[in-house]
């Protein structure tokens, strides 16, 4: 919004004022915690060996460089995330594409495509893990096996076990993106897009010049948060295969929850949630770029 | 009766009150008074003989239960049906103590870490905790918890004769121990045992193995042979606590050492590879599907459904599999000791819940804590939780930590899922053990962790057994020598 | 002609009408089939539960909620978690919302790189971030209080919340704020009486989300909270003990506690549904 000449003090003045409590609790709540992570990586503090505890400077980032257990995680990480957020705003996308123009039954729809995102992440490893994907006890094998497709050890091998995950993390998240996009849709200004839909165009067409430019900034802005929590993703990944089988759903994140929780080795384990700090970062800053600025 | 009455002599005349009233209020004053008080002290009278009942056992001991008294503590546990029957009893050790206990249900990975954070931090929020022995090393480097035989050894916190240290498991303080001093004291435990069925056992004529090789040769002959059902299980689940709880006792039984004399590992020696080779066919060609992910309640399950003909895990698994409300294969239960290995060993898992002391806390709560710990591992406790049941399906323990329990008529009624569940058991115990079953050492977080990905990544043919225990033990080397 | 097209036009609306219909059968049906199944689960006998083949028909059987119900921890978790996800939510939309407006719409100094950090505060692993918050919120006393418990899912919700609202408040036609500022009005009169209700719809699915994201949160809650503040993601685990797993109650308590949530979206819908119908009206 153009600041007009008398009222320029008042607009900035109210946007401090309306920023200020979230920024301020903000910076209060994590600029500490952040600190301390950014120090500790700088440290060798392992718990199970507590004589040599001592400051090292980047010591722990070149030791990352060497471990193959951590590359091995930063790939299954890159697969991971790239597979599920292009397939979570490609669905969501679609789905939100078809039925935006759907009155009736919209209640009943979101309500029921919500249900995968309230059930706790805990609780939606557990039971695909157990109830779903079980060989034979496990509805979804059991339904392979009557279709013909065979019983497939879905979490047993490493390449199905990462497949699974995906699907796992895509159905629970997918209906996320639908949500946004459906919200997004409904509240672009309506005339426009009739006209451009009324004109008989091919559907391909009328998705990719009139839709998507007008939504863009909502995708933008659901590929950044899909890929922050798709990099951060543990619950459901952890209560599904621990990482296993080997290290073949071993991301970054739960990489760094080894380390730390379990091997002890706090220092190094900092470290790497560090990286993944940064690597978070620069991947939405890309993304950010490409939304162009903030104010429209 | 006004005439007996002989008021203050001279004093009555100058006051007010006649004679007659004065007499009658201090009488009555005198009764009311006597009431009142015979009122107060009544209740805690009769609860004083009520409570001497309940407590009589502990005021045996000849130690002040309440000189903590007024002290509040809390506690780490997990979701466990011991647990639970611990808490349940607990109110009683705060009517013999005046201490009151504040209980966490956590489950046991985050228990551990909460715990951990609490030790690490020196925050002092958590008293005690129902800790991993394969941690106190961890905590002894770290100096995070007391020497036990402190608190053992002072006379005015316990009795030794009447606490009986001697009679709570050998195998199980000797693994609470580092350096020989006791960090936690055991009030909980299990070993594995064979477990298999009797009846399909009997229907194609096979005996209860003595060997690993018998083991296998009855996993061949009853695996499938109904069409459907298992051979045999042994947990294929990752983690230190997880696939790493069955392994080690082949890995012994096949003549193995974690480490030679020199401190260098020996994982990938000949006994290495052989028992994680037997390991690795047994569960390819006889296990259920799906068995590189079962954890003990999988393999239980798959058990209790009458879809697994034998396996080797917790003696705990019993009180399940025996209820018929939660089993198919109720009364039709065999247990064995663990087969015998080409060494001639049978080895089982050594494994109790122990009770550390936090070194944070002051040393008032410390002597509080201590008396908590001593009450739950006397025996009366133990026996009383062992009998126990918190509701009408509620599991039997099967883990109590005194041996004079496990020869107790009493308790052996209740545990008598067959005639001899209870010796294998207790032989077990005896005799089957090593205590370097697992390396009791401050790095074992990260050993048992290396080891839990080679042996699974063998059962999932991702590398052969002799690839992953050579890339494993290289890098416990390396672990070693930080 | 123009009879023709008409007709040509209208069996494509019945055939692409028809073509929804299935999209969302199948939508319906592939989306919510785990959640089902998990319900389905909680209603059967526990010999039932694993069974080869899994049983589709099956006698219910209520005891599984019974037992839960009866487990002191689980209602308790459940209230807490109610007090823990509608803190957070409201206070979280009462920062977020005017904050996302005036990162949209109002230039001032610094607002690009504000708001950019605001998104990078919620980039860290709450994994790296467990330890020294467990340092810093044992400090201040605020272990396993709900003030605690709260501001910590804040620092997830408000980022995310800020985000969504902006996309939502940009969607907005340029010259809403100018005839009001014409009449004299002051900018917080004009959000809170002109932009506001435009965006109802967007608030409503921030709501949503911001409260499932407190809701189901579990590290955060399993190591800041204690026997006072548990919530119900903690308590549920109650049900996998180191005897058996119960999955009949497990499942059972699975389901209760997304009761709650549903019942918020349910609400929140309304506010979603007006939102959309005012912005059909809008210029």
């Amino acid at each position: 919004m153009k600041n007009r000449s008398g009222l320029y003090a008042s607009w900035e003045r109210f946007g401090w004022t309306m920023s200020a409590p979230s920024v301020l609790f903000l910076v209060a709540m994590t600029s500490i915690p952040l600190l301390s992570l950014l120090v500790m990586g700088t440290w060798r503090i392992d718990l199970t060996n507590p004589m040599g505890n001592r400051w090292i400077g980047i010591s722990n980032y070149l030791e990352m460089l060497q471990d193959s257990r951590f590359w091995n995680a930063a790939w299954v990480t890159a697969i991971y995330t790239v597979s599920t957020v292009v397939l979570q705003v490609a669905l969501g996308l679609v789905m939100a594409v078809a039925l935006f123009r759907q009155v009736r039954g919209q209640g009943l729809i979101r309500v029921s495509v919500l249900l995968p995102m309230i059930l706790a992440p805990v609780v939606v490893g557990l039971a695909w893990r157990t109830l779903i994907l079980t060989p034979e006890y496990g509805i979804l094998d059991y339904l392979a096996i009557s279709l013909g497709f065979g019983s497939k050890p879905w979490l047993g091998d490493p390449r199905w076990a990462l497949a699974s995950v995906i699907i796992i993390h895509t159905w629970q998240w997918t209906p996320f993106a639908f949500l946004v996009f459906l919200a997004s849709l409904h509240a672009l200004p309506q005339e426009p897009l009739e006209a451009a839909l009324l004109d008989t165009k091919t559907a391909w067409q009328r998705f990719r010049y009139v839709i998507l430019p007008m939504i863009r900034p909502a995708i933008v802005i659901v590929v950044i948060f899909r890929t922050m929590i798709a990099l951060r993703a543990f619950a459901a990944i952890f209560s599904a295969t621990g990482g296993g089988p080997g290290t073949a759903t071993e991301i970054l994140n739960l990489y760094a929850y080894r380390v730390s929780f379990n091997d002890l080795n706090l220092g190094y384990g900092a470290a790497v949630a560090t990286l993944l700090l940064f690597l978070t970062l620069a991947i939405s800053a890309i993304f950010f770029r490409m939304r162009g600025s903030v104010i429209s | 009766m006004e005439t007996d009455f002989k008021g203050p002599p001279r004093a009555g005349r100058r006051c007010a009150m006649t004679r007659f009233t004065r007499r009658r209020f201090i009488e009555t004053t005198a009764k009311i008074g006597g009431l009142l008080a015979a009122a107060t002290a009544a209740p805690s009278f009769v609860k004083r003989t009520i409570a001497d009942e309940k407590h009589s056992e502990y005021l045996k001991a000849k130690v002040n239960w309440r000189q903590a008294e007024g002290e509040q503590l809390k506690i780490l546990v997990t979701p466990a049906h011991y647990f639970n029957k611990f808490r349940a009893i607990t109110p009683h050790f705060t009517e013999l103590t005046g201490i009151k206990i504040d209980f966490e249900v956590i489950p046991p990975r985050e228990m551990r870490e909460k715990a951990l954070l609490d030790l690490g931090a020196k925050t002092a929020i958590y008293a005690s905790h129902t800790a991993d022995p394969m941690y106190l090393p961890l905590y002894e480097a770290n100096k995070w918890v007391d020497p036990l035989d402190d608190y053992l050894d002072d006379p005015t916190l316990t009795d030794r004769a009447w606490f009986d240290l001697d009679d709570i498991i050998p195998l199980w303080r000797a693994a609470n121990q580092v350096k020989g001093k006791l960090y936690g004291m055991p009030v909980e435990g299990e070993c594995t045992i064979h477990i298999y069925r009797r009846d399909i056992y009997e229907q194609l004529g096979l005996t209860p193995p003595e060997t690993m090789e018998a083991f296998a040769e009855a996993a061949r002959k009853s695996h499938r042979f109904d069409g459907k059902i298992a051979g045999a299980a042994l947990r294929g689940f990752r983690g230190p606590g997880q696939n790493m709880y069955i392994w080690p006792s082949l890995f012994l039984a096949w003549g193995g050492r974690w480490f030679d004399s020199a401190g260098n590992p020996q994982v990938n020696s000949e006994a290495g590879v052989k028992s994680l080779e037997f390991y690795c066919n047994l569960n390819q060609n006889y296990g259920p599907p799906g068995v590189e992910n079962f954890n003990w309640p999988e393999i239980m399950e798959a058990f209790a459904g009458g879809n697994l003909v034998q396996y080797i895990d917790a003696n705990s698994t019993a009180s399940v599999i025996e209820n018929p409300n939660k089993s198919k294969v109720a009364g039709k239960v065999g247990y064995g000791r663990w087969p015998k290995g080409p060494s001639g060993r049978r080895v089982t898992s050594i494994w109790n819940w122990a009770m550390p002391i936090n070194g944070a806390l002051s040393p008032k709560k410390k002597r509080a804590t201590w008396l908590y710990i001593q009450w739950l591992a006397s025996r009366p406790t133990q026996m009383s939780s062992a009998l126990y049941m918190e509701g009408p399906d509620a599991v039997v323990r099967t883990g109590v930590n005194r041996i004079s329990i496990w020869t107790d008529p009493q308790y052996r009624k209740v545990i008598a899922f067959t005639p001899d569940y209870a010796d294998v058991v207790l032989t077990s115990l005896k005799e089957d053990t090593d205590p370097d079953w697992r390396p009791r050492v401050p790095q074992w977080p990260k050993i048992g962790e290396i080891m839990a990905v080679a042996v699974q990544a063998a059962l999932v043919k991702q590398k052969t057994p002799k690839a992953a225990l050579d890339e494993a033990n290289a890098q416990i080397a390396k672990v070693m020598r930080e | 002609m123009f009879s023709f097209q008409a007709r040509k036009r209208r069996s494509l609306m019945v055939a692409s009408a028809g073509m929804t219909y299935i999209v969302i059968f199948i939508l319906l049906l592939v989306w919510a089939f785990p959640v089902l199944w998990v319900v389905m689960t909680s209603l059967k006998m526990r010999t039932d539960i694993f069974v080869v083949p899994p049983k589709i028909m099956f006698k219910p059987t209520l005891e599984h909620y019974i037992e839960a119900l009866k487990t002191q921890d689980i209602l308790e978790g459940i209230g807490n978690s109610l007090v823990v996800a509608s803190g957070t939510t409201i206070l979280t939309l009462m920062i977020a919302v005017p904050a996302a407006y005036v990162f949209a719409r109002v230039r001032f100094r610094f607002s690009t790189q504000t708001s950019f950090f605001v998104l990078f505060t919620e980039m860290a692993p709450p994994m790296g971030l467990i330890i020294p918050y467990f340092f810093l919120l044992n400090h201040l006393r605020m272990l396993d209080t709900y003030t605690g418990l709260i501001a910590m899912h804040m620092t997830l919700t408000v980022p995310f919340a800020i985000w969504l609202m902006i996309t939502y408040f940009q969607d907005l036609p340029a010259t809403l704020e100018e005839s009001a500022a014409i009449d004299g009005a002051s900018p917080f009169t004009t959000f809170l009486r002109v932009v506001l209700p435009n965006v109802w719809g967007g608030v409503g699915v921030t709501a949503i989300f911001a409260f499932i994201e407190s809701w189901n949160e579990f590290l955060y809650a399993v190591v800041l909270t204690g026997s006072k503040t548990k919530t119900a993601t903690v308590a549920i685990f109650g049900f996998l003990a180191a005897e058996e797993s119960r999955w009949g109650p497990f499942t059972a308590t699975g389901v209760m506690i997304m009761a709650p949530v549903i019942v918020m979206a349910l609400f929140a819908q309304r506010h979603i549904i007006k939102g959309m119908t005012m912005g059909t009206t809008k210029g």
